[in-house]
């Protein structure tokens, strides 16, 4: 019986013994063909029969796992060392030791092809700035509501503001619940339609809330990057229950002074354009 | 006749409306980090875009310059269409015609060749560690920090993990096989 454990011992000092090795080539960049992966896989098939738990079946698909990592390293350092671009590290870096700052940069300047990209400020630009300026309150009367001992760099989180008695959790669950509801009424809608209004203070605010409303799996964010439309629709309880409830989830959404400007313009001309049709 | 003729008239007219716009998109700053995504490009200039692009490569080439499409993933060249869009594309000098194109310090010139160079050898990675032991032989080991941050933030090095890796932008301007050569010939 004693015998049975130290071989089964064995077993494993030996599997993880080598699993090691393949992690160290791994990490360190060293030769991958340092390990014999013929060999390995003997090893895994001499003992594969006598595996019998969970554990020692997962330590043997963990084995495979990272021999296919290092098959996969092995095809990089081949197709490497056959390119253009291959050199021995050694004399490179014996080579870069040698030389001066000055020849270092000379030979990086001849090969070095910069991206042309020119900066430029446009009337449309610093109209856009002055509306801006405009939009700002002054620095007095801002400074109350963000007041200036608070140095931390973390993010508040809700849990700050309900310890700083500025918020209470109570009247959290309530402008949420609220948001939720309008939600539902709403349906599935744009979410810059859903969260933009005319002021963007208060719109920030209903973005915050409303990310709150999906990480939580209240709601639905569907994002198709290429066309750049975010839709936001309310999931119910069901939905919630058999989803991921209890799991939070992180979508970062842009919410900003120009795209709420943009909206806002959109907005207008939307109702420019039905008060022309109505009118004709 | 003057109906065909019109009718092409008016195809050149957009043609070169369209050349000019992705010129300007192209050569001037529309974000932080530049160069325009090929989604970005395709709907400002419609479905042709790749098209369109060839123009104005045919167009700079007379300048000396070159649109240059890079992929995030790190390949290069002209893949499939699909991928275009999802790809950077940039204009560059195609060759280093002029002396001087950066305010950057020698050293710092220096030590983001010496980087790139180590990395190149390394397989295209490295250990930040190890990259800055090696710097460190030439350099205070403060500068190089607060260098190796810049040439991330700058897009000529990527970090994942501790490790180093040849960044988006050394893809689109460096010529790396010929600052191989230049160093090892030196």
């Amino acid at each position: 019986m004693r015998q049975q454990g130290q071989s089964k011992q064995l077993k494993f000092d030996e599997i993880f013994r080598l699993l090691h090795f393949c992690r160290t080539v791994e990490t360190e960049g060293t030769d991958p063909f340092d390990v014999d992966v013929k060999r390995f896989l003997q090893t895994l098939k001499q003992y594969q029969k006598k595996w019998r738990s969970l554990d020692e079946l997962l330590l043997d698909a963990d084995a495979i796992a990272e021999l296919a990592k290092i098959i996969e390293l092995q095809e990089h350092w081949i197709k490497d060392r056959s390119s253009s671009f291959y050199v021995d590290p050694a004399l490179l870096e014996l080579k870069l030791r040698l030389l001066e700052p000055q020849q270092l940069a000379t030979a990086f300047l001849a090969a070095w092809r910069p991206i042309i990209a020119q900066d430029r400020l446009t009337p449309q630009r610093l109209q856009e700035g002055l509306d801006y300026w405009h939009a700002l309150l002054p620095f007095d009367e801002r400074a109350e509501d963000f007041p200036f001992p608070s140095v931390s760099e973390a993010p508040i989180e809700l849990e700050d503001l309900i310890e700083s008695h500025l918020f209470s959790k109570h009247e959290f669950d309530e402008v949420l619940r609220e948001l939720s509801t309008e939600l539902e009424a709403r349906g599935r809608i744009d979410y810059r339609d859903f969260i933009y209004n005319d002021s963007f203070e208060t719109s920030v605010r209903k973005a915050y809330l409303t990310s709150y409303l999906v990480s939580e799996g209240r709601a639905n964010l569907e994002i198709n990057p290429l066309e750049e439309e975010v839709f936001i629709s309310p999931r119910t309880v069901d939905e919630w229950i058999e989803g991921d409830s209890g799991r939070t989830r992180s979508i970062p959404v842009s919410v900003s002074y120009e795209a709420w400007r943009a909206w806002k313009k959109q907005q207008h001309e939307k109702r420019n354009l039905g008060h022309e049709q109505s009118g004709s | 006749m003057e109906e065909a003729a019109a009718r092409e008239e008016e195809s050149r007219t957009r043609a070169e409306r369209k050349l000019k716009k992705a010129a300007q998109l192209l050569l001037f700053r529309q974000h932080r980090v530049p160069g325009v995504k090929g989604w970005e490009l395709k709907r400002a200039l419609g479905e042709d875009y790749l098209a369109v692009l060839e123009l104005l490569n045919a167009a700079l080439d007379n300048l000396g310059m070159e649109v240059k499409r890079i992929s995030e993933e790190g390949s290069e060249g002209a893949e499939q269409e699909e991928k275009a869009e999802r790809d950077r594309f940039v204009v560059v000098l195609k060759s280093p015609a002029v002396e001087k194109a950066s305010g950057e310090r020698i050293d710092t010139i220096a030590m983001l060749s010496a980087t790139l160079a180590y990395i190149i050898s390394k397989q295209g990675k490295a250990s930040r560690k190890a990259v800055e032991e090696f710097l460190s032989a030439k350099f205070p080991k403060q500068r190089i920090f607060f260098a190796l941050d810049r040439f991330i933030k700058q897009g000529y090095l990527g970090e994942d993990n501790n490790v180093l890796y040849i960044g988006w932008r050394t893809r689109a301007e460096v010529d790396r096989k010929t600052l191989l050569d230049l160093i090892l010939a030196t």
